[in-house]
Protein backbone atom coordinates (compact mmCIF):
# COMPACT_ATOMS: atom_id res chain seq x y z
CA UNK A 1 0.00 0.00 0.00
CA UNK A 2 1.50 3.54 -1.08
CA UNK A 3 2.22 5.79 2.09
CA UNK A 4 -1.08 6.76 4.28
CA UNK A 5 -2.10 10.12 3.74
CA UNK A 6 -4.15 9.88 6.85
CA UNK A 7 -3.21 6.91 9.45
CA UNK A 8 -5.50 7.06 13.05
CA UNK A 9 -4.07 4.69 16.39
CA UNK A 10 -7.04 3.85 18.88
CA UNK A 11 -8.44 7.24 18.38
CA UNK A 12 -11.48 7.75 20.67
CA UNK A 13 -13.59 10.96 21.00
CA UNK A 14 -16.66 11.96 23.74
CA UNK A 15 -19.11 15.02 23.49
CA UNK A 16 -19.86 14.70 27.15
CA UNK A 17 -20.68 11.04 27.80
CA UNK A 18 -22.04 10.00 24.27
CA UNK A 19 -19.21 8.25 22.45
CA UNK A 20 -18.84 9.63 18.80
CA UNK A 21 -15.82 7.78 18.30
CA UNK A 22 -13.62 4.74 20.18
CA UNK A 23 -10.42 2.53 19.19
CA UNK A 24 -10.28 4.12 15.32
CA UNK A 25 -7.28 2.57 13.81
CA UNK A 26 -6.55 3.40 10.30
CA UNK A 27 -4.37 3.21 7.19
CA UNK A 28 -6.11 5.20 4.20
CA UNK A 29 -3.75 5.37 0.99
CA UNK A 30 -3.70 8.33 -1.11
CA UNK A 31 -6.57 8.48 -3.79
CA UNK A 32 -10.54 8.93 -3.19
CA UNK A 33 -11.71 7.36 -0.32
CA UNK A 34 -15.06 6.94 0.76
CA UNK A 35 -16.19 6.70 4.59
CA UNK A 36 -19.63 5.46 5.19
CA UNK A 37 -21.84 5.05 8.00
CA UNK A 38 -25.21 6.12 9.24
CA UNK A 39 -25.84 9.53 10.37
CA UNK A 40 -24.54 9.54 14.22
CA UNK A 41 -21.39 6.75 13.44
CA UNK A 42 -18.70 9.29 13.73
CA UNK A 43 -18.09 10.68 10.36
CA UNK A 44 -18.37 14.80 11.00
CA UNK A 45 -16.31 13.91 14.33
CA UNK A 46 -13.40 12.43 12.33
CA UNK A 47 -13.24 15.03 10.52
CA UNK A 48 -12.89 17.54 12.46
CA UNK A 49 -10.44 15.70 14.88
CA UNK A 50 -8.01 15.28 11.14
CA UNK A 51 -8.13 19.21 11.08
CA UNK A 52 -7.76 19.35 14.71
CA UNK A 53 -10.82 21.06 15.57
CA UNK A 54 -11.75 18.56 17.97
CA UNK A 55 -8.59 16.96 20.61
CA UNK A 56 -9.11 13.33 21.01
CA UNK A 57 -9.60 11.64 24.36
CA UNK A 58 -7.65 8.52 23.41
CA UNK A 59 -5.03 7.43 20.81
CA UNK A 60 -3.13 9.64 18.02
CA UNK A 61 -4.42 10.70 14.44
CA UNK A 62 -2.02 12.02 11.87
CA UNK A 63 -2.61 13.30 8.37
CA UNK A 64 -0.78 14.00 5.64
CA UNK A 65 2.47 12.74 7.33
CA UNK A 66 1.68 15.49 10.63
CA UNK A 67 -0.11 14.73 13.99
CA UNK A 68 -3.10 16.31 14.56
CA UNK A 69 -4.25 18.60 16.38
CA UNK A 70 -0.03 18.71 18.10
CA UNK A 71 0.63 20.75 13.92
CA UNK A 72 -3.21 21.25 12.99
CA UNK A 73 -1.75 24.19 11.41
CA UNK A 74 0.34 22.68 8.61
CA UNK A 75 -1.96 20.10 8.30
CA UNK A 76 -4.40 23.07 7.72
CA UNK A 77 -2.55 24.43 5.09
CA UNK A 78 -2.54 21.84 2.67
CA UNK A 79 -6.06 20.46 3.42
CA UNK A 80 -9.51 21.75 2.37
CA UNK A 81 -12.85 20.85 4.31
CA UNK A 82 -16.29 21.49 2.70
CA UNK A 83 -18.67 21.22 5.57
CA UNK A 84 -21.85 19.95 5.43
CA UNK A 85 -24.14 22.28 7.03
CA UNK A 86 -24.15 25.65 5.60
CA UNK A 87 -21.31 28.28 5.94
CA UNK A 88 -21.17 30.93 3.27
CA UNK A 89 -22.20 33.88 4.13
CA UNK A 90 -24.91 34.95 1.89
CA UNK A 91 -24.27 39.08 1.71
CA UNK A 92 -21.27 38.42 -0.54
CA UNK A 93 -20.24 36.91 -4.00
CA UNK A 94 -19.14 34.19 -4.48
CA UNK A 95 -15.89 35.61 -6.02
CA UNK A 96 -15.42 37.70 -2.87
CA UNK A 97 -15.94 34.55 -0.68
CA UNK A 98 -13.79 31.78 -2.16
CA UNK A 99 -10.91 34.25 -3.33
CA UNK A 100 -11.48 35.31 0.72
CA UNK A 101 -10.95 31.32 1.66
CA UNK A 102 -8.27 31.58 -0.20
CA UNK A 103 -6.04 34.72 0.92
CA UNK A 104 -7.48 32.61 4.95
CA UNK A 105 -5.07 29.60 3.71
CA UNK A 106 -2.32 31.97 2.93
CA UNK A 107 -2.40 32.93 -0.55
CA UNK A 108 -1.46 36.80 -1.88
CA UNK A 109 -4.26 38.48 -2.81
CA UNK A 110 -4.08 38.38 -6.42
CA UNK A 111 -3.08 34.77 -6.51
CA UNK A 112 -6.32 34.39 -4.58
CA UNK A 113 -8.53 36.61 -6.52
CA UNK A 114 -7.20 34.47 -9.80
CA UNK A 115 -7.78 31.04 -8.27
CA UNK A 116 -11.29 31.73 -7.37
CA UNK A 117 -12.41 32.91 -10.69
CA UNK A 118 -10.25 29.69 -12.03
CA UNK A 119 -11.85 27.53 -9.55
CA UNK A 120 -15.06 28.84 -9.80
CA UNK A 121 -15.59 28.14 -13.55
CA UNK A 122 -13.89 24.90 -12.87
CA UNK A 123 -17.25 23.98 -10.31
CA UNK A 124 -19.70 25.91 -13.24
CA UNK A 125 -20.21 29.37 -11.46
CA UNK A 126 -18.22 31.15 -13.96
CA UNK A 127 -21.18 33.19 -15.01
CA UNK A 128 -22.72 33.58 -11.72
CA UNK A 129 -19.63 33.89 -9.67
CA UNK A 130 -20.18 37.52 -9.23
CA UNK A 131 -23.77 36.95 -7.84
CA UNK A 132 -24.65 37.47 -3.72
CA UNK A 133 -24.70 33.90 -2.63
CA UNK A 134 -27.91 34.08 -0.89
CA UNK A 135 -30.15 34.16 -4.23
CA UNK A 136 -28.11 30.61 -5.17
CA UNK A 137 -30.07 27.07 -5.25
CA UNK A 138 -28.49 24.23 -2.92
CA UNK A 139 -26.51 23.39 -5.98
CA UNK A 140 -25.02 26.28 -6.69
CA UNK A 141 -24.26 26.60 -2.86
CA UNK A 142 -22.56 22.84 -2.80
CA UNK A 143 -20.46 24.12 -5.68
CA UNK A 144 -19.21 26.92 -4.03
CA UNK A 145 -18.52 25.30 -0.84
CA UNK A 146 -16.64 22.80 -2.66
CA UNK A 147 -15.09 25.81 -4.43
CA UNK A 148 -13.59 27.06 -1.08
CA UNK A 149 -12.53 23.86 0.28
CA UNK A 150 -10.42 23.01 -3.02
CA UNK A 151 -9.19 26.55 -3.74
CA UNK A 152 -5.81 27.25 -2.01
CA UNK A 153 -4.93 23.54 -3.51
CA UNK A 154 -4.86 21.45 -0.74
CA UNK A 155 -3.10 17.89 -0.80
CA UNK A 156 -6.02 16.49 0.82
CA UNK A 157 -9.67 17.70 1.11
CA UNK A 158 -12.19 16.79 3.25
CA UNK A 159 -15.67 16.44 1.83
CA UNK A 160 -19.15 16.47 4.25
CA UNK A 161 -21.95 15.11 2.64
CA UNK A 162 -21.05 16.81 -0.22
CA UNK A 163 -23.93 15.65 -2.31
CA UNK A 164 -26.35 16.42 0.48
CA UNK A 165 -29.97 18.69 -0.15
CA UNK A 166 -29.15 17.78 -4.35
CA UNK A 167 -31.75 16.73 -6.70
CA UNK A 168 -30.78 14.28 -9.21
CA UNK A 169 -29.01 16.60 -11.49
CA UNK A 170 -27.04 18.12 -9.35
CA UNK A 171 -26.06 15.11 -7.35
CA UNK A 172 -24.53 13.81 -10.48
CA UNK A 173 -22.64 17.05 -11.49
CA UNK A 174 -21.37 17.37 -7.97
CA UNK A 175 -20.13 13.49 -7.82
CA UNK A 176 -18.09 14.31 -11.24
CA UNK A 177 -16.41 16.89 -10.09
CA UNK A 178 -15.17 14.88 -7.24
CA UNK A 179 -14.32 12.35 -9.54
CA UNK A 180 -12.11 14.75 -11.09
CA UNK A 181 -10.46 15.66 -7.99
CA UNK A 182 -7.67 13.08 -8.14
CA UNK A 183 -6.90 14.08 -11.55
CA UNK A 184 -5.91 16.98 -10.44
CA UNK A 185 -3.80 15.66 -7.49
CA UNK A 186 -6.26 16.18 -4.26
CA UNK A 187 -6.43 13.42 -2.33
CA UNK A 188 -10.13 13.16 -1.13
CA UNK A 189 -11.88 12.01 1.83
CA UNK A 190 -15.70 11.92 1.28
CA UNK A 191 -18.04 11.29 3.80
CA UNK A 192 -21.47 10.21 3.15
CA UNK A 193 -24.40 8.34 4.37
CA UNK A 194 -25.74 7.09 0.76
CA UNK A 195 -23.98 4.48 -0.36
CA UNK A 196 -24.00 4.56 -3.97
CA UNK A 197 -22.62 7.52 -3.55
CA UNK A 198 -19.13 6.56 -2.40
CA UNK A 199 -19.35 3.09 -4.26
CA UNK A 200 -19.20 5.43 -7.93
CA UNK A 201 -16.56 8.06 -6.87
CA UNK A 202 -13.81 6.03 -4.33
CA UNK A 203 -11.52 3.39 -4.44
CA UNK A 204 -10.99 2.92 -0.94
CA UNK A 205 -14.06 2.82 2.00
CA UNK A 206 -14.25 3.04 5.59
CA UNK A 207 -17.37 2.19 7.19
CA UNK A 208 -18.00 3.30 10.64
CA UNK A 209 -20.57 1.90 12.36
CA UNK A 210 -21.59 3.40 16.21
CA UNK A 211 -17.78 5.35 16.08
CA UNK A 212 -16.37 2.09 15.69
CA UNK A 213 -14.27 0.98 12.35
CA UNK A 214 -16.87 -1.54 10.75
CA UNK A 215 -14.70 -2.27 7.48
CA UNK A 216 -11.54 -0.31 5.76
CA UNK A 217 -9.98 -1.71 2.04
CA UNK A 218 -10.36 -1.46 -1.40
CA UNK A 219 -13.79 -1.24 -2.51
CA UNK A 220 -13.04 -4.17 -5.18
CA UNK A 221 -12.21 -6.36 -1.75
CA UNK A 222 -15.33 -5.66 0.12
CA UNK A 223 -17.94 -5.28 -2.63
CA UNK A 224 -15.93 -9.14 -4.19
CA UNK A 225 -18.03 -12.47 -3.07
CA UNK A 226 -17.23 -15.48 -2.97
CA UNK A 227 -20.25 -16.64 -5.52
CA UNK A 228 -21.18 -16.39 -9.30
CA UNK A 229 -24.58 -15.05 -10.31
CA UNK A 230 -26.15 -17.01 -13.80
CA UNK A 231 -29.18 -14.48 -15.07
CA UNK A 232 -31.53 -16.32 -17.10
CA UNK A 233 -33.96 -15.06 -20.00
CA UNK A 234 -36.61 -17.26 -18.92
CA UNK A 235 -37.21 -19.91 -15.56
CA UNK A 236 -34.57 -20.70 -13.86
CA UNK A 237 -36.03 -23.46 -11.76
CA UNK A 238 -34.39 -26.23 -14.08
CA UNK A 239 -30.53 -24.67 -14.14
CA UNK A 240 -30.94 -24.30 -10.35
CA UNK A 241 -32.08 -27.62 -10.05
CA UNK A 242 -29.13 -29.30 -12.31
CA UNK A 243 -26.62 -27.20 -10.35
CA UNK A 244 -28.09 -28.34 -7.04
CA UNK A 245 -27.81 -32.14 -8.57
CA UNK A 246 -23.97 -31.69 -9.58
CA UNK A 247 -23.33 -30.54 -5.90
CA UNK A 248 -23.59 -27.04 -6.00
CA UNK A 249 -25.12 -24.81 -3.06
CA UNK A 250 -27.58 -22.43 -4.82
CA UNK A 251 -30.08 -19.75 -4.24
CA UNK A 252 -32.72 -18.42 -6.56
CA UNK A 253 -32.81 -14.71 -6.61
CA UNK A 254 -35.97 -14.05 -9.26
CA UNK A 255 -34.13 -14.53 -12.49
CA UNK A 256 -30.98 -14.92 -11.16
CA UNK A 257 -28.94 -17.84 -9.64
CA UNK A 258 -26.18 -18.09 -7.23
CA UNK A 259 -24.18 -20.17 -6.99
CA UNK A 260 -22.05 -20.44 -3.72
CA UNK A 261 -18.35 -20.80 -4.44
CA UNK A 262 -17.53 -25.03 -3.48
CA UNK A 263 -14.40 -27.35 -4.37
CA UNK A 264 -15.03 -27.62 -8.32
CA UNK A 265 -14.44 -24.78 -10.46
CA UNK A 266 -18.16 -23.14 -10.05
CA UNK A 267 -17.52 -21.57 -14.09
CA UNK A 268 -17.36 -25.02 -15.16
CA UNK A 269 -20.25 -26.35 -13.14
CA UNK A 270 -22.31 -23.37 -14.81
CA UNK A 271 -21.27 -24.16 -18.28
CA UNK A 272 -22.47 -27.85 -17.93
CA UNK A 273 -25.53 -26.86 -15.81
CA UNK A 274 -26.34 -24.35 -18.90
CA UNK A 275 -25.43 -27.18 -21.76
CA UNK A 276 -27.85 -29.65 -20.13
CA UNK A 277 -30.94 -27.59 -19.67
CA UNK A 278 -30.38 -25.30 -23.06
CA UNK A 279 -31.38 -22.09 -20.57
CA UNK A 280 -30.58 -19.22 -22.08
CA UNK A 281 -28.02 -16.72 -20.61
CA UNK A 282 -28.34 -12.80 -20.00
CA UNK A 283 -25.29 -12.46 -17.75
CA UNK A 284 -22.69 -14.16 -15.78
CA UNK A 285 -20.02 -13.10 -13.83
CA UNK A 286 -18.76 -13.09 -10.06
CA UNK A 287 -21.19 -11.73 -8.06
CA UNK A 288 -20.86 -8.20 -6.53
CA UNK A 289 -22.55 -7.11 -3.39
CA UNK A 290 -23.36 -3.27 -2.49
CA UNK A 291 -21.95 -1.36 0.21
CA UNK A 292 -25.36 -1.38 2.03
CA UNK A 293 -25.35 -5.17 1.30
CA UNK A 294 -22.19 -5.09 3.21
CA UNK A 295 -22.70 -2.35 5.84
CA UNK A 296 -26.23 -4.21 6.38
CA UNK A 297 -24.84 -7.63 7.06
CA UNK A 298 -22.33 -5.65 9.48
CA UNK A 299 -19.35 -5.71 8.20
CA UNK A 300 -19.03 -8.92 6.01
CA UNK A 301 -17.13 -11.83 6.80
CA UNK A 302 -14.03 -10.92 8.22
CA UNK B 1 -9.58 37.11 -39.36
CA UNK B 2 -8.63 35.07 -36.88
CA UNK B 3 -11.88 33.26 -34.38
CA UNK B 4 -11.29 33.25 -30.75
CA UNK B 5 -11.02 29.90 -29.51
CA UNK B 6 -11.79 29.10 -25.65
CA UNK B 7 -9.23 26.63 -24.06
CA UNK B 8 -10.16 24.65 -20.75
CA UNK B 9 -7.23 25.33 -18.61
CA UNK B 10 -8.50 22.30 -16.41
CA UNK B 11 -7.30 22.31 -12.96
CA UNK B 12 -3.89 24.07 -11.99
CA UNK B 13 -1.79 23.68 -9.21
CA UNK B 14 -0.44 26.68 -6.89
CA UNK B 15 2.85 27.37 -7.57
CA UNK B 16 3.26 30.89 -5.58
CA UNK B 17 4.15 31.25 -2.03
CA UNK B 18 1.85 29.93 0.60
CA UNK B 19 2.15 33.01 3.44
CA UNK B 20 0.78 31.37 6.62
CA UNK B 21 -0.99 32.67 9.78
CA UNK B 22 -0.15 36.25 9.24
CA UNK B 23 -1.03 36.56 6.04
CA UNK B 24 -4.42 35.10 6.89
CA UNK B 25 -4.76 37.22 10.11
CA UNK B 26 -4.23 40.08 7.88
CA UNK B 27 -7.02 39.11 5.25
CA UNK B 28 -9.35 38.67 8.50
CA UNK B 29 -8.92 42.45 9.33
CA UNK B 30 -9.38 43.64 5.90
CA UNK B 31 -12.61 41.50 5.45
CA UNK B 32 -13.37 43.10 8.98
CA UNK B 33 -12.94 47.14 7.79
CA UNK B 34 -15.24 46.17 4.67
CA UNK B 35 -17.68 44.42 6.70
CA UNK B 36 -17.97 47.05 9.18
CA UNK B 37 -18.27 49.58 6.02
CA UNK B 38 -20.79 47.46 4.16
CA UNK B 39 -17.78 47.80 1.14
CA UNK B 40 -18.59 44.49 -1.53
CA UNK B 41 -22.00 43.99 -0.06
CA UNK B 42 -25.62 45.34 -0.53
CA UNK B 43 -26.83 48.82 -0.47
CA UNK B 44 -28.47 48.40 2.69
CA UNK B 45 -25.00 47.14 4.44
CA UNK B 46 -23.86 50.25 3.94
CA UNK B 47 -26.73 52.25 5.35
CA UNK B 48 -25.78 52.22 8.81
CA UNK B 49 -22.27 52.88 9.04
CA UNK B 50 -22.06 55.79 6.90
CA UNK B 51 -24.81 57.26 7.71
CA UNK B 52 -23.34 57.21 11.00
CA UNK B 53 -19.86 58.52 10.15
CA UNK B 54 -21.86 61.22 8.46
CA UNK B 55 -23.84 62.60 11.79
CA UNK B 56 -20.14 62.55 13.07
CA UNK B 57 -18.70 64.68 10.12
CA UNK B 58 -21.22 67.08 9.51
CA UNK B 59 -21.68 69.01 12.47
CA UNK B 60 -17.36 69.52 12.40
CA UNK B 61 -18.03 70.02 8.78
CA UNK B 62 -20.82 72.93 9.24
CA UNK B 63 -18.95 74.74 12.11
CA UNK B 64 -15.84 75.34 9.63
CA UNK B 65 -18.53 76.31 7.01
CA UNK B 66 -20.05 78.74 9.79
CA UNK B 67 -16.85 79.73 10.46
CA UNK B 68 -15.46 80.75 7.13
CA UNK B 69 -19.00 82.19 6.56
CA UNK B 70 -18.69 84.53 9.66
CA UNK B 71 -15.14 85.69 8.62
CA UNK B 72 -16.35 86.96 5.66
CA UNK B 73 -18.82 89.05 7.13
CA UNK B 74 -16.15 90.52 9.43
CA UNK B 75 -17.56 89.13 12.25
CA UNK B 76 -14.26 88.66 14.55
CA UNK B 77 -14.29 86.03 18.01
CA UNK B 78 -16.75 83.55 16.75
CA UNK B 79 -15.80 80.61 18.41
CA UNK B 80 -17.57 76.91 18.01
CA UNK B 81 -17.47 73.45 20.17
CA UNK B 82 -13.70 72.97 20.74
CA UNK B 83 -12.31 69.42 20.53
CA UNK B 84 -13.27 68.61 23.81
CA UNK B 85 -16.61 69.34 24.01
CA UNK B 86 -16.75 67.44 20.15
CA UNK B 87 -16.29 64.06 22.13
CA UNK B 88 -19.32 64.73 23.86
CA UNK B 89 -21.08 64.39 20.31
CA UNK B 90 -18.87 61.18 18.80
CA UNK B 91 -19.04 59.27 21.96
CA UNK B 92 -22.50 58.76 22.25
CA UNK B 93 -22.87 57.91 18.35
CA UNK B 94 -19.45 55.73 19.01
CA UNK B 95 -21.15 53.47 21.53
CA UNK B 96 -24.21 52.90 18.70
CA UNK B 97 -21.09 52.61 16.02
CA UNK B 98 -18.85 50.02 18.48
CA UNK B 99 -22.01 48.37 19.44
CA UNK B 100 -23.35 47.87 15.39
CA UNK B 101 -19.67 47.56 14.18
CA UNK B 102 -19.16 44.39 16.75
CA UNK B 103 -22.52 42.82 15.92
CA UNK B 104 -21.52 43.39 12.25
CA UNK B 105 -18.80 41.69 12.86
CA UNK B 106 -18.76 38.57 14.82
CA UNK B 107 -22.30 37.65 14.53
CA UNK B 108 -22.55 36.57 10.94
CA UNK B 109 -19.65 34.03 10.94
CA UNK B 110 -21.13 32.36 13.71
CA UNK B 111 -25.01 32.62 12.49
CA UNK B 112 -24.24 31.67 9.01
CA UNK B 113 -21.61 28.96 9.82
CA UNK B 114 -18.79 30.42 7.88
CA UNK B 115 -16.57 30.15 11.62
CA UNK B 116 -16.11 26.57 9.78
CA UNK B 117 -14.37 27.86 7.04
CA UNK B 118 -12.04 29.88 9.39
CA UNK B 119 -11.44 26.42 11.44
CA UNK B 120 -10.37 24.90 8.97
CA UNK B 121 -7.46 27.46 8.11
CA UNK B 122 -4.07 27.80 9.24
CA UNK B 123 -5.96 29.92 12.00
CA UNK B 124 -6.43 30.27 15.45
CA UNK B 125 -8.86 31.55 17.62
CA UNK B 126 -6.49 33.84 19.04
CA UNK B 127 -5.77 34.85 15.22
CA UNK B 128 -9.62 35.20 14.57
CA UNK B 129 -10.00 37.62 17.15
CA UNK B 130 -6.98 39.10 16.66
CA UNK B 131 -8.07 40.40 12.75
CA UNK B 132 -11.69 40.99 13.85
CA UNK B 133 -10.63 43.62 16.94
CA UNK B 134 -8.14 45.36 14.60
CA UNK B 135 -10.76 45.96 12.08
CA UNK B 136 -13.01 47.40 14.73
CA UNK B 137 -10.56 49.06 16.51
CA UNK B 138 -9.17 50.92 12.88
CA UNK B 139 -12.81 51.59 11.98
CA UNK B 140 -13.90 52.93 15.32
CA UNK B 141 -10.80 55.23 15.71
CA UNK B 142 -10.97 56.49 11.86
CA UNK B 143 -14.60 56.61 12.69
CA UNK B 144 -14.01 59.14 16.50
CA UNK B 145 -10.62 60.73 15.27
CA UNK B 146 -11.87 62.23 11.21
CA UNK B 147 -14.02 64.79 12.69
CA UNK B 148 -11.25 66.35 14.62
CA UNK B 149 -9.21 66.28 11.62
CA UNK B 150 -11.70 68.19 10.25
CA UNK B 151 -12.34 70.57 12.93
CA UNK B 152 -8.21 71.10 12.53
CA UNK B 153 -7.90 71.30 9.17
CA UNK B 154 -10.63 73.25 8.48
CA UNK B 155 -9.83 75.62 11.66
CA UNK B 156 -6.25 76.36 10.18
CA UNK B 157 -7.37 78.57 7.14
CA UNK B 158 -9.39 81.04 8.80
CA UNK B 159 -6.99 81.70 11.41
CA UNK B 160 -5.57 85.39 11.87
CA UNK B 161 -1.84 84.16 11.21
CA UNK B 162 -2.39 81.75 8.66
CA UNK B 163 -2.05 77.55 8.07
CA UNK B 164 1.32 77.03 9.15
CA UNK B 165 1.14 79.18 12.17
CA UNK B 166 -2.03 77.74 13.52
CA UNK B 167 -0.93 73.54 12.85
CA UNK B 168 2.19 74.18 14.37
CA UNK B 169 0.99 76.30 17.63
CA UNK B 170 -2.09 73.80 17.88
CA UNK B 171 -0.33 70.74 16.79
CA UNK B 172 -0.62 68.80 20.52
CA UNK B 173 -4.49 68.82 20.15
CA UNK B 174 -3.87 66.14 17.45
CA UNK B 175 -2.11 63.53 19.35
CA UNK B 176 -4.97 64.75 22.60
CA UNK B 177 -7.87 63.61 20.31
CA UNK B 178 -6.05 60.59 19.65
CA UNK B 179 -5.10 59.10 22.74
CA UNK B 180 -8.78 60.22 24.16
CA UNK B 181 -10.36 57.93 20.71
CA UNK B 182 -8.17 55.43 22.09
CA UNK B 183 -9.60 55.79 25.76
CA UNK B 184 -13.16 55.25 24.02
CA UNK B 185 -12.05 52.55 21.86
CA UNK B 186 -10.68 50.41 25.05
CA UNK B 187 -13.71 51.05 26.75
CA UNK B 188 -16.58 50.71 24.54
CA UNK B 189 -15.07 47.44 21.99
CA UNK B 190 -13.82 44.75 24.37
CA UNK B 191 -17.58 44.58 26.08
CA UNK B 192 -19.31 45.40 22.66
CA UNK B 193 -17.42 42.35 21.00
CA UNK B 194 -18.49 40.18 24.21
CA UNK B 195 -22.08 40.59 23.63
CA UNK B 196 -21.71 39.78 19.73
CA UNK B 197 -20.01 36.62 20.40
CA UNK B 198 -23.23 35.26 22.58
CA UNK B 199 -25.75 37.02 19.85
CA UNK B 200 -27.18 35.27 17.51
CA UNK B 201 -28.26 38.06 15.32
CA UNK B 202 -26.33 41.59 15.08
CA UNK B 203 -29.02 43.56 16.19
CA UNK B 204 -29.46 41.33 19.17
CA UNK B 205 -26.09 41.77 20.03
CA UNK B 206 -26.10 45.45 19.77
CA UNK B 207 -29.68 46.49 20.90
CA UNK B 208 -28.36 44.80 24.66
CA UNK B 209 -25.08 46.21 24.53
CA UNK B 210 -26.37 50.04 24.18
CA UNK B 211 -29.31 49.25 26.83
CA UNK B 212 -26.68 47.90 29.34
CA UNK B 213 -23.98 50.73 28.69
CA UNK B 214 -27.25 53.41 29.07
CA UNK B 215 -28.96 51.31 31.88
CA UNK B 216 -25.62 51.10 34.22
CA UNK B 217 -25.39 55.44 33.60
CA UNK B 218 -28.97 55.58 34.64
CA UNK B 219 -28.60 53.49 38.18
CA UNK B 220 -24.99 54.86 38.66
CA UNK B 221 -26.38 58.00 38.63
CA UNK B 222 -29.43 57.28 40.66
CA UNK B 223 -27.10 55.66 43.09
CA UNK B 224 -24.48 58.09 43.16
CA UNK B 225 -27.37 60.69 44.40
CA UNK B 226 -27.41 58.54 47.60
CA UNK B 227 -24.23 59.77 48.76
CA UNK B 228 -22.71 56.80 50.27
CA UNK B 229 -23.02 54.44 47.09
CA UNK B 230 -20.10 56.64 45.88
CA UNK B 231 -18.53 53.38 44.68
CA UNK B 232 -21.34 52.36 42.46
CA UNK B 233 -19.83 55.38 40.07
CA UNK B 234 -17.64 52.86 38.66
CA UNK B 235 -19.82 50.77 37.01
CA UNK B 236 -20.94 53.71 35.19
CA UNK B 237 -18.19 52.14 31.72
CA UNK B 238 -19.47 55.49 29.42
CA UNK B 239 -18.17 57.86 32.04
CA UNK B 240 -14.70 56.30 31.97
CA UNK B 241 -13.56 57.34 28.41
CA UNK B 242 -15.13 60.65 28.93
CA UNK B 243 -13.61 61.21 32.11
CA UNK B 244 -9.72 60.16 30.96
CA UNK B 245 -10.09 62.05 27.70
CA UNK B 246 -11.37 65.36 29.55
CA UNK B 247 -8.10 64.63 31.68
CA UNK B 248 -5.66 64.20 28.35
CA UNK B 249 -7.19 67.53 26.92
CA UNK B 250 -6.85 69.46 30.73
CA UNK B 251 -10.21 69.69 30.88
CA UNK B 252 -11.29 68.57 34.39
CA UNK B 253 -13.95 69.67 36.22
CA UNK B 254 -16.37 68.47 33.81
CA UNK B 255 -16.53 64.42 35.18
CA UNK B 256 -20.07 64.37 36.39
CA UNK B 257 -21.70 62.23 39.10
CA UNK B 258 -17.95 60.24 39.12
CA UNK B 259 -16.44 63.41 39.90
CA UNK B 260 -18.55 63.80 42.48
CA UNK B 261 -17.78 60.47 43.59
CA UNK B 262 -14.91 61.58 44.00
CA UNK B 263 -12.38 59.12 41.70
CA UNK B 264 -9.86 60.56 39.47
CA UNK B 265 -8.41 59.19 35.88
CA UNK B 266 -6.47 56.70 36.74
CA UNK B 267 -9.26 54.83 38.65
CA UNK B 268 -11.18 55.35 34.92
CA UNK B 269 -7.91 53.91 33.31
CA UNK B 270 -7.78 51.01 35.72
CA UNK B 271 -11.31 50.18 35.27
CA UNK B 272 -10.96 50.39 31.39
CA UNK B 273 -8.20 48.39 32.08
CA UNK B 274 -9.76 46.00 33.72
CA UNK B 275 -12.92 45.69 31.83
CA UNK B 276 -10.95 45.14 28.50
CA UNK B 277 -8.87 42.72 29.72
CA UNK B 278 -12.13 40.67 31.42
CA UNK B 279 -13.63 40.78 27.98
CA UNK B 280 -10.65 39.61 25.99
CA UNK B 281 -10.53 36.36 28.45
CA UNK B 282 -13.97 35.71 27.83
CA UNK B 283 -13.81 35.94 24.57
CA UNK B 284 -11.01 33.86 23.51
CA UNK B 285 -12.56 31.42 25.96
CA UNK B 286 -15.78 31.55 23.96
CA UNK B 287 -13.65 31.19 20.78
CA UNK B 288 -11.36 28.34 21.76
CA UNK B 289 -14.83 26.18 22.28
CA UNK B 290 -15.22 23.80 19.12
CA UNK B 291 -18.77 24.72 17.72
Amino acid sequence: MPEAIISTQGLGFAYGSIVALRDVTLEIPPGCIGLVGANGAGKTTLLKLLLGILKPAEGAAWALGHPVPGAALAVRSRVGYMPESACLPPDQTAADFVGYAAELAGLSTRAARQRASDILGLVGLHEERFRHMGGFSTGMKQRVKLAQAIVHDPDLVLLDEPTAGLDPEGREEMLQLIGRLEGFGINALVSSHVLTDIERTCRWVVMLDGGGVLRSGPLTDISATDEVAVEVLDDPGPLAAALEAAGAAVQVLGRTVVVRVGVADPFDMVRDALADTGAAVRRLGPRRTTLEDVYLRGGGDD
Amino acid sequence: MTEGVVYDLGYRRHEGERMGRAAATRALYRDGLRRVLGLRRRARAKVLPWSLLAVAVLPASGFIGLAVFTRDLGIQGVEFFSHAQYFDLTGVIALLFVAIAAGELLVPDRAHGVLQVYASRPLTAGDYLLGRAAGLATVVFGFMELPHLVLFLGRGPGSPDGFGSYAAANAGILWQTSLSCLGYLAALAPPALLFAAYARRPALASGPFVGVMLLLSLATRALVEQGDLRVFALFDLRQHPAVVKDWIMGNPGRWGEYGRAGFGPWVSLLVIGLVALTAAYLLVRRYRRPA
